[in-house]
């Protein structure tokens, strides 16, 4: 067998693809409540301008039962086209049952790339869309561009401890697929002036259960708590360096005084300081706040890595050295403590003229 | 399935749970790339049992606390990777194997997710579950447990906290936590199902050192290459990935100002208030 034979035999398991028959943009577009996830919308931005690189346009995707209005949602952020599916099976998300239906849907369209926001459903459905697709999946990129010439995805990631961004590409398969943080693009204008397509789109069969399926839904009872991470606009965040839950106390009270919010980094939340939503970083979170205030915080780069697109950066650290003032705009050397006790008087002293 | 009988007639209960493990590299940040693939360099690297591994070998062993049966782990790693097995074992795992081979190397997510399900699939036909931790701490994609369902065709739930088994209907209730939403869901299908379990969601139980002694000296670890598996080359390693590193590059950081206080604390208070007043991100 010459080598050019041997490079051409694919698994037998895998479909044979022909890359010209793959064309268009696809976003999986999640929402809960009738209200659209803001990482989706972040990607339909972001597909219109990979879409306006190779001359394609860009689709939104979104499956559920009584969908209503919210079809029309993703046209006025920069969708051309919307192919949903509304079906009563499909009322409750089943995570191998909505995967099954994206699957269906892209053998029969053929998009050249589909985007999924890396919620947590996101998270748990592109795996599996990928996978039976037989084509690859990155997760987490934090860049995504688009070879004119190859129509091939560049799909950039921090790797190995995120000191080192590759750069990943699926050359020889279609669709490809990469996931994307929420918050790592900004959110396209909603634009209701905006035209576009809208497709109810029915499928042979829907894919069983196997069972109940989701039997219950409890939400956790929350008492009077700040928002969360993603949302604020100033984000208070507490590092190894805060020594403790007192210490996360403190800090909790100047996110209030400032109208923000409270977070954490990955030792924070793993020494159990503060809950797990609350972690900001690469396995936690992606912020990109107004102000960012990371206090007792080292710098590991992996921390970096989710908030690095903050507008503005302040670190309060004792330690000169700590990598986080590399990242900084402003930063204070000095005891914490004194330093926020003395910042949380002159707050207080503003708000009581 | 979970109830079989053995050749005297007499019927055995339990589930049978297989927790399939990675070998981390402890140390990301110290790692060495393969200068033509830009694949991490594993041979000769130490690794350690992948940190959120061990909440889904204790979220097995409960169940098998539980409802009896036994837990199986299994990791596609280099020979190195023997010993962290042991330390599964030690923990309490009833089996552990070591699926290698150097046809295996080279694998992104798609044909690593291939040799983990096709080998379940061959050395453990008659598993109720498969257990797996939600990530890894050195690539931290999580795609694993969703890829393997979808080799093997099964429901899947991600974030789960906890599971209760009706084991004369082989049903299994999985309750996750959903972060986004704040919510707890729970799931209830029939078995065989996967389950990637919620990150740090239990404290792992310690191991016991003389249990991992054992399972060193007496081989307990089962070493399985291609030779028995018998997988097809084209699906595994390097040549069943179509994923490719093209490039790596050094990541930059943005341009930043840079400005540093050192002094009174009163005084650093007022100079960071004002410059961020200033700067328009806090009200004045």
């Amino acid at each position: 067998m010459s080598t050019a034979q041997a490079q051409q035999k694919i698994c037998s398991e895998w479909n044979p693809v022909n890359k010209n028959e793959y064309k268009g943009i696809w976003v999986y577009v999640e929402y809960v409540n009738g209200v659209i996830k803001d990482g989706s919308l972040q990607l339909i931005g972001k597909a219109r301008e990979l879409a306006s690189k190779i001359n394609t346009d860009v689709t939104a995707i979104m499956v559920g039962n009584n969908l209503g209005d919210v079809v029309k949602e993703p046209i006025y952020y920069g969708a051309d086209r919307v192919v949903y599916v509304d079906h009563p099976a499909l009322s409750k998300y089943i995570p191998h049952v909505y995967a099954n239906v994206i699957v269906q849907l892209a053998n029969k369209y053929k998009p050249e790339i589909i985007l999924f926001a890396a919620t947590k459903r996101g998270r748990e459905l592109a795996p599996y869309v990928a996978n039976s697709l037989r084509t690859g999946i990155t997760a987490d990129c934090t860049e995504l561009d688009v070879d004119p010439k190859t129509r091939d995805l560049d799909q950039v990631r921090p790797t190995y401890g995120g000191n080192i961004l590759a750069h990943i590409r699926t050359p020889s398969r279609r669709p490809q697929l990469a996931s994307v943080r929420p918050n790592v693009f900004p959110t396209p204008p909603r634009d209701t002036s905006r035209n576009g397509e809208i497709i109810s789109e029915t499928l042979d069969s829907i894919p069983s259960i196997n069972g109940q399926g989701l039997v219950e839904e409890r939400p956790v009872v929350k008492g009077e708590e700040l928002p969360p991470v993603e949302k604020a606009d100033i984000v208070v965040v507490a590092g190894r360096g805060v020594g403790g839950v007192d210490g996360v106390k403190l800090l909790t009270e100047l996110a209030r005084l400032l109208g923000g919010t409270i977070g954490g980094t990955k030792n924070v939340v793993d020494a159990g300081w503060l809950s797990a939503d609350r972690q900001v970083g690469q396995t936690g979170k992606t912020i990109r706040p107004t102000l960012y205030i990371g206090i007792g915080v080292s710098g590991a780069i992996q921390h970096i890595f989710g908030m690095k697109e903050s507008k503005i950066i302040v670190a309060i650290n004792s330690d000169p050295n700590a990598p986080i003032f590399q990242y900084a705009d402003y930063g204070v050397v000095g005891d914490y403590r004194e330093v926020v006790k003395e910042l949380i008087e002159l707050l207080k002293s503003r708000k009581e003229p | 399935m979970h109830i079989k009988s053995n050749e005297l007639g007499i019927i055995m209960g339990g589930l049978t749970i297989i927790v399939p493990v990675k070998a981390a590299v402890p140390n990301v940040t110290a790692v060495r790339l393969d200068p033509v693939t830009h694949n991490l360099v594993r041979e000769g690297v130490p690794l350690m049992l992948n940190p959120y591994d061990r909440n889904a070998l204790e979220f097995a062993l409960r169940l098998k606390d539980k409802y009896g049966g036994k837990v199986i782990t299994m990791s596609m790693a280099p020979p190195s990777g023997k010993d962290f097995l042991e330390s599964t074992i030690g923990m309490g795992a009833d089996e552990a194997y070591l699926i290698t081979d150097r046809a295996f190397a080279g694998a992104d997510t798609l044909a690593t997710s291939y040799t983990v399900a096709r080998s379940i699939q061959r050395l453990f036909p008659d598993f109720d579950l498969i257990v797996f931790g939600e990530e890894t701490t050195d690539s931290t994609t999580a795609h694993m447990p969703a890829q393997v369902a979808s080799w093997l065709n099964l429901p899947y739930v991600y974030y789960a906290v906890e599971a209760e088994a009706k084991l004369e209907d082989e049903v299994i209730r999985v309750t996750r936590y959903l972060e986004d939403e704040g919510v707890y869901e729970t799931y209830e299908y029939k078995m065989p199902i996967i389950i990637s379990v919620y990150k740090n969601s239990n404290p792992p139980r310690d191991l016991s050192l003389v249990r991992k002694i054992n399972a060193r000296v007496n081989g307990l670890v089962k070493v399985i290459d291609n030779n028995m598996l018998k997988l097809e080359r084209e699906c595994i390693g390097l040549r069943g990935s179509p994923t490719i590193v093209a490039k790596i590059e050094d990541a930059k950081p943005i341009e930043r100002k840079r400005q540093l206080f050192k002094g009174d604390p009163k005084e650093a208070a007022r100079w960071l208030l004002d410059n961020l007043t200033k700067e328009g991100v806090i009200r004045p």
